[in-house]
């Protein structure tokens, strides 16, 4: 409990209008959006079908780059190479570019003049407004924050454990499998949920490579520049009762799926 | 059993530098050195961790340099003991078994084997984070026997645990030495050494400066630096000379030793166990060979029982019971006596 002195008082107000910040807007739209506008929405086709869009999409992106973003992870929080701290600002870099110029970076690659469209070409693929296309845009943005927790959870896992299951007579992807990625998965699962998160809710990237079919952030901003701010705000709070809902789910499915993990790893 | 033939290891400032050790099979191998010295980097160098930059190193006759870890049957028993948190005790004890792809039903036999000899039994199903020091020693202790391994490597193993705990695990270390197994054993403590050893060597700065018996190097360190870890703190730069066909040892403030033996240096260091040392209230009838009247400037207690400290032109270091200290009677500032034989001055070589 903060004690009644200056100092707490102080600390206390700027916290709250931190706080205040975050809250008021939502609140406002919220108390602003009707029940009868908001079951009307729930109901509408085509918002419905542009959350599960976002929803699957991005999830799918998240889990497929997790599999190379894991083991590159694993690799910056032990290894020393050359260019290492290149390859670390290359990491970071998404998250510093304006996301409609990592948009149109994207779509340089995978329209058909691109390398990946190319590729993509010759197997009857046009990544162009494609759920495909659209997931490349949403790693591409929330890839960084996946890569960097997992890298964190990785270094804190003290180097000596993967040495003594060595000597155990453990190949190296087996510690790597027992030792390191089980006690390194809070921090995995934090990244997961936070790229899965912030390629959900990503619009600048994604609106230039496919504004069909419509993700939930492109729909929204299309029915508010068509019809005005009354109709794009009961769709953004469904999106975002939606979005937390998942959000919350993933985080008490990431503690149970540990424990779980934990107890049969255990087992002799 | 194990030879290490000129091993050198860059790492980063710091080298090991033409190691040699040769241990045979059944030896308790102690080397002794400080932090920073290398002794840890050796032992994971023998695990086979880290490969050397040159030299050898042979288990059994087998020239294992180039060999993986787990061709080398050697067993690492960490500092803090690397328990893994995510796996209950037998987890722990199974793993190096599962890592063999042994059958489920011989990893259970062998896991409440050794547990038993261990006696950790108890444990079996607990997780790690709450268990004792003692106990997480014993965890790491049976992980690493479970698969029966030739030469058990030991890193500090009583760093980490109460000093109640230290007999214990001293015990479990001799029982398994006497059936056997050969050990190395590497710590900073030379009580370790006394204690356990049955050959010692000190590491210093990545070079192995002694080797021997824990009495031939406790009794005739080679040089300061082993006698301070033998525990030793009095040392007195002399100049030797003969009078009277005997040799003498002169300290820089005039003082003069009796010496027994011959062939001195002309100038070098001479060390006194403080044990070699005893100290009288009034002048003693008897003769000494050294009889030195000084003032006690510090009473300490020690781990022995008082250390008492007599300014006579050089310092002297003097340890007694708390018994025999009661009986002397003495406090600071008194005078009294020192006396100590001709043979209790040890020369250090190369000093």
């Amino acid at each position: 409990m903060l004690k009644n002195n200056p100092f707490n008082l102080v600390l206390l107000l700027l916290s709250s209008l931190v706080l205040l910040f975050i809250l008021a807007p939502l609140a406002g739209m919220f108390i602003n959006t009707g029940g009868s506008e908001l079951l009307e929405t729930v109901n509408d086709r085509e918002v419905r079908a542009s959350i599960w869009l976002t929803l699957w999409v991005s999830f799918a992106a998240t889990f497929f780059c997790a599999i190379g973003a894991i083991p590159l992870a694993w690799l910056l929080a032990r290894k020393k190479f050359p260019l290492k701290n290149v390859v670390q600002g290359v990491i970071d870099l998404p998250v510093v570019l304006p996301h409609t110029a990592a948009g149109i970076a994207i779509l340089g690659f995978i329209s058909r003049d691109g390398m990946l469209g190319k590729a993509a070409d010759a197997v009857g693929l046009t990544l162009i407004n494609n759920p495909a296309g659209i997931a490349l845009a949403m790693a591409f943005v929330s890839l960084p924050f996946l890569i960097n927790s997992a890298r964190d959870g990785f270094a804190a896992v003290p180097e000596r454990l993967e040495k003594a299951a060595l000597t155990l007579g453990a190949g190296r992807s087996r510690v790597f499998l027992t030792i390191s990625l089980p006690l390194a998965w809070r921090s995995i699962i934090t990244g997961f949920i936070m790229m899965f998160a912030r390629g959900m809710s990503e619009f600048g990237a994604v609106v230039i490579v496919a504004y069909h079919p419509m993700i939930a952030p492109v729909l929204i901003y299309e029915r508010f520049s068509s019809f005005g701010l009354k109709y794009a705000r009961p769709a953004s709070v469904v999106f975002i009762i939606v979005a937390l809902a998942v959000f919350i789910i993933l985080r008490l499915f990431s503690i149970r799926k540990k424990e779980v993990y934990i107890s049969q790893d255990a087992e002799t | 059993m194990l030879k290490l033939r000129n091993i050198n290891k860059k790492l980063g400032n710091f080298a090991l530098s033409d190691i040699c050790i040769d241990i045979r099979k059944g030896e308790y191998y102690v080397l002794l050195g400080r932090s920073g010295s290398g002794k840890t980097q050796l032992l994971e160098l023998i695990a086979g961790l880290n490969c050397p930059d040159s030299g050898e190193i042979w288990i059994d006759s087998v020239n294992v340099t180039k060999r993986r870890i787990h061709e080398r049957n050697t067993g690492l028993v960490f500092q803090d003991y690397a328990i893994f948190p995510n796996m209950t005790v037998a987890g722990n004890i199974a793993y190096s078994l599962h890592s063999r792809k042994m059958k489920r039903k011989d990893i259970i036999i062998k896991v409440k084997k050794i547990a038993e000899e261990l006696n950790i039994m108890h444990l079996l199903d607990r997780f790690t984070q709450n268990l004792s020091g003692g106990e997480l020693q014993r965890v790491a202790l049976a992980r690493t026997l479970v698969t029966s391994p030739k030469l058990l490597l030991l890193d500090e193993p009583m760093a980490s645990i109460d000093a109640s705990l230290k007999d214990d695990i001293k015990r479990t270390l001799r029982q398994l030495n006497r059936k056997g197994l050969t050990i190395v054993h590497v710590t900073h403590d030379y009580r370790e050494a006394v204690s356990l050893a049955s050959k010692v060597g000190v590491i210093h700065n990545g070079h192995i400066i002694q080797e021997g018996t824990p009495e031939e190097v406790f009794s005739k360190p080679v040089n300061k630096f082993v006698a301070r870890y033998a525990g030793i703190r009095n040392f007195f730069r002399v100049r030797f000379f003969t009078e009277d066909n005997r040799w003498k040892a002169k300290c820089d403030g005039d003082l003069t030793f009796n010496l027994s033996g011959n062939n001195f240096p002309g100038e070098g260091l001479m060390i006194l166990r403080s044990d070699a040392i005893s100290i009288h209230r009034e002048e003693p009838k008897t003769e000494y060979e050294n009889r030195i009247r000084g003032v006690v400037m510090e009473i300490n207690s020690s781990e022995f029982g008082m250390e008492i400290m007599v300014d006579a032109g050089e310092k002297f270091y003097v340890d007694l019971s708390v018994n025999d200290f009661k009986n002397l009677n003495i406090s600071e500032k008194s005078e009294a006596w020192i006396t100590f034989p001709a043979k209790a001055g040890i020369v250090l070589q190369g000093s």
